[in-house]
């Protein structure tokens, strides 16, 4: 009866298949087919993925959005996962406090999405938001604008409360990097008169690549299908001109966007798939190449 | 041997599996109570994006059931930003609704082209509607296939009480209304509640504004046919006008939205709001005492105009079961009865001629809209391109708002979106 074991997978396997696997590839399927939403029309081939790239203004908006979530990722990389991992650091050292702050800084993962975004919306408002009206009592009256309005601000303004929504999570997982690094070599290269920074950059960094890895990879993927919080708070239009638009805010507009009439599953469809193999190819790329450069202990 | 006998069960499995899902139709269908015809019970299915609708559809489709006691009616609202794509799927897997409600002008009309409406020339009444509010849901080959509901129309709201204390009075001209604008600015109150962050509300008040521009339907009659198009000097204009009011914006317009205009105007901070017929029920929730009245658009040549459009009509699913019991509904929703229901029940103007309610400012409007209606151009006619010109507009008046573009560039984006798709243009 031991066969039986090998059954058990078989129920996660196929919500899996039928809920991933199977979309993934009827998304390709689709992709190559002219399909307003209403009914499929001609198989075109590749004609969907030449036109994201070719045709004005799907390509503009290609580009705009990818842009978008490159700068996502780069500040999410520098904001969060910087203060993340200082965060981490000084909770390893066990300042004092450091069990009230890990539960602090994991506050706000405990929020939806959703909740976050009408928040901020809130304390951002022009008209009465906390933000604007604490600038003017501290005479910075000038510094206040209608942040999500604004297409200078608006995009960072939305990265930065992700980051804050974020830094949480990944102050944990780089804890739980650095509280891995086995105490004796801390010592052992203290012996050998390393200290401070040094012992930072040699020592402990090169020791906690691992998890350095997985964050990088999860705020990649993150960045590039960030969606839910930009949607929550500024539409499926990336309003306002298109500043805050990301590719899987583009391809939600254009698959499913309903009202407008201008539905092309066909064109998401392929945007959905470049969109996966971006994120796969450069995922599976970036874990090969860091998972090289990890020290062993 | 024992991995290779793993991998053959699973996929034998997850074959089967997807065998079995793709041959299902995933029924949402509904029961229905018995066979056709003969008075025997009937309960046809009723598909709708108008959540907030379903108390009043109680009333009304207790009145029609009153008269037709065989037939039951189960109406079943939609989250409306996902109705498009739960009726799509439905429709395309056979499992649609008997009635379901269409949006208006070409998107609806779409699905008469994807072959899944019934048509409706033969349902009694029916031409008792105008023709051109019928168009909302007539298809390219002429026949129609929706009963239109209700009209919106889109206006100057404003606040009397403010206007009377400041001596001004309704303007009868752009001149007025920019002379009017001016004295509210001066006397330190928010001229017009407006914001520039959702973009269909900006078409919506280019549909208000635009008209003024043009006034009259010549000119409508020269573009629909192609002899002008959008970078005419009357469409720059009225981008220009769009431009012009500015300075009588609220501070931070650019980050208003529809829920920030509302709160302004209804808290009697701003003495003018643009929007639609469909905002007054929301207004006066919120503020019950609000001494509220609404002036059509001033036109060049001393008349004035209403913008109005038809918003949603009911279909039949050419693939009921139920075509005959479906169609008897819809005859009911031609009749004027209907629309003294509908009328009286949201507070929105009727589709049916003639119907009065007991809100004086709706009778206004529904009066209006026979007498001076304008359409509005972007959704009744430039509803079409990917993205839609209707879009490209409200994101190029984005753009002029935020100092990226000038209202000339709005009018060739304008142009080159229409230019990909409608007929007259492509020429």
């Amino acid at each position: 009866m031991r066969w039986l074991i090998h059954l058990f997978p078989l129920p996660a396997l196929v919500i899996y298949t039928l809920f991933v696997v199977y979309p993934i590839f009827s998304a390709f399927l689709y992709s190559l087919y002219d399909w307003n939403g209403i009914k499929r029309g001609a198989f075109v081939g590749l004609q969907n993925f030449m036109t994201l790239f070719t045709v004005e203004p799907f390509n503009e908006m290609f580009w705009n959005a990818f842009r978008h979530n490159v700068f996502y990722f780069v500040v999410e990389m520098i904001v969060q996962n910087g203060i993340a991992f200082g965060l981490a650091f000084l909770i390893y050292r066990k300042i004092r406090g450091s069990g009230f702050l890990k539960i602090a800084y994991f506050m706000p993962r405990l929020l939806s999405v959703i909740v976050i975004g009408f928040l901020w919306k809130l304390i951002l408002n022009p008209n009465y938001g906390a933000l604007n009206t604490v600038l003017a009592k501290i005479g910075l009256e000038e510094w206040s604008r209608p942040w999500l309005g604004d297409p200078d601000t608006a995009l960072l303004a939305i990265i930065l409360i992700n980051c804050w929504f974020g830094i949480g999570f990944a102050m944990l997982i780089f804890l739980a990097g650095l509280q891995s690094i086995p105490e004796d070599l801390i010592e052992a290269a203290r012996l050998d008169g390393a200290t401070g920074l040094r012992m930072l950059w040699k020592m402990i960094l090169p020791l906690c690549m691992p998890a350095i890895t997985i964050m990088t990879i999860f705020t990649f993927i993150q960045a590039f299908e960030a969606f839910e919080l930009v949607y929550a708070m500024q539409g499926s239009m990336g309003e306002p001109f298109y500043s805050t638009d990301t590719l899987a805010v583009y391809f939600y507009r254009m698959a499913f966007s309903s009202g407008a009439g201008d539905v092309t599953l066909g064109l998401g469809s392929a945007l959905a798939v470049v969109l996966f193999c971006i994120v796969g190819s450069v995922s599976a790329l970036s874990l090969y190449l860091m998972r090289k450069r990890e020290v062993q202990h | 041997m024992k991995q290779f006998r793993f991998r053959y069960v699973a996929s034998i499995v997850l074959a089967a599996v997807m065998v079995v899902t793709g041959c299902s139709s995933g029924g949402t269908e509904t029961e229905s109570g018995s066979r056709q015809g003969g008075g025997q019970q009937v309960t046809l299915s009723m598909h709708s994006w108008r959540v907030e609708d379903t108390e009043g559809y109680k009333a009304i489709i207790k009145a029609f059931e009153a008269d037709n006691p065989h037939i039951k009616i189960d109406f079943k609202p939609f989250k409306a930003t996902e109705y498009n794509t739960i009726l799509n799927t439905a429709l395309q897997s056979d499992s649609g609704p008997d009635i379901l409600q269409l949006r208006p002008y070409a998107p609806g009309i779409a699905l008469a082209e994807a072959g899944h409406l019934e048509p409706l020339d033969k349902v009694p009444g029916i031409f008792t509607i105008p023709k051109d509010v019928l168009a909302a849901a007539t298809g390219k080959d002429g026949k129609v296939y929706g009963v239109p509901l209700s009209l919106n129309s889109t206006q100057f709201y404003y606040n009397k009480k403010i206007f009377e204390q400041n001596g001004l009075q309704a303007p009868k001209s752009w001149d007025e209304l920019i002379a009017t604008a001016k004295t509210l600015k001066e006397k330190g109150i928010v001229p017009i509640s407006f914001g520039a962050k959702e973009g269909w509300l900006l078409s919506l008040s280019h549909g208000v504004i635009a008209p003024a521009s043009y006034s009259g339907t010549d000119y409508l009659d020269k573009l629909l046919k192609g002899e002008s198009d959008l970078k005419s000097a009357e469409f720059l204009q009225s981008v220009q006008r769009m431009h012009e009011l500015i300075p009588y914006f609220p501070e931070n317009y650019v980050g208003l939205e529809l829920n920030d205009m509302r709160t302004l105007f209804a808290t009697e901070k701003a003495a003018m709001f643009i929007n639609g017929s469909f905002e007054l029920e929301g207004i006066k929730k919120l503020n019950p005492d609000l001494p509220l009245d609404f002036f059509p658009m001033p036109t060049d040549d001393g008349k004035q105009v209403l913008t109005t459009w038809v918003d949603g009509s009911y279909a039949v699913n050419a693939k009921s079961k139920h075509k005959a019991e479906a169609l008897k509904f819809m005859e009911f929703m031609a009749t004027k009865k209907f629309g003294e229901l509908f009328a009286n029940q949201f507070k929105r103007i009727s589709a049916v001629p003639g119907v009065s309610t007991d809100d004086p400012l709706v009778n206004k409007m529904a009066e209006l809209s026979q007498s001076s209606a304008t359409p509005y151009l972007m959704v009744v006619n430039f509803a079409e391109g990917k993205p839609t010109t209707k879009q490209t507009l409200e994101n190029a008046l984005q753009g002029m708002y935020l100092g990226k573009l000038t209202p000339e560039q709005v009018v060739e984006e304008v142009q080159k979106s229409a230019a990909t798709w409608f007929p007259p243009f492509k020429k």
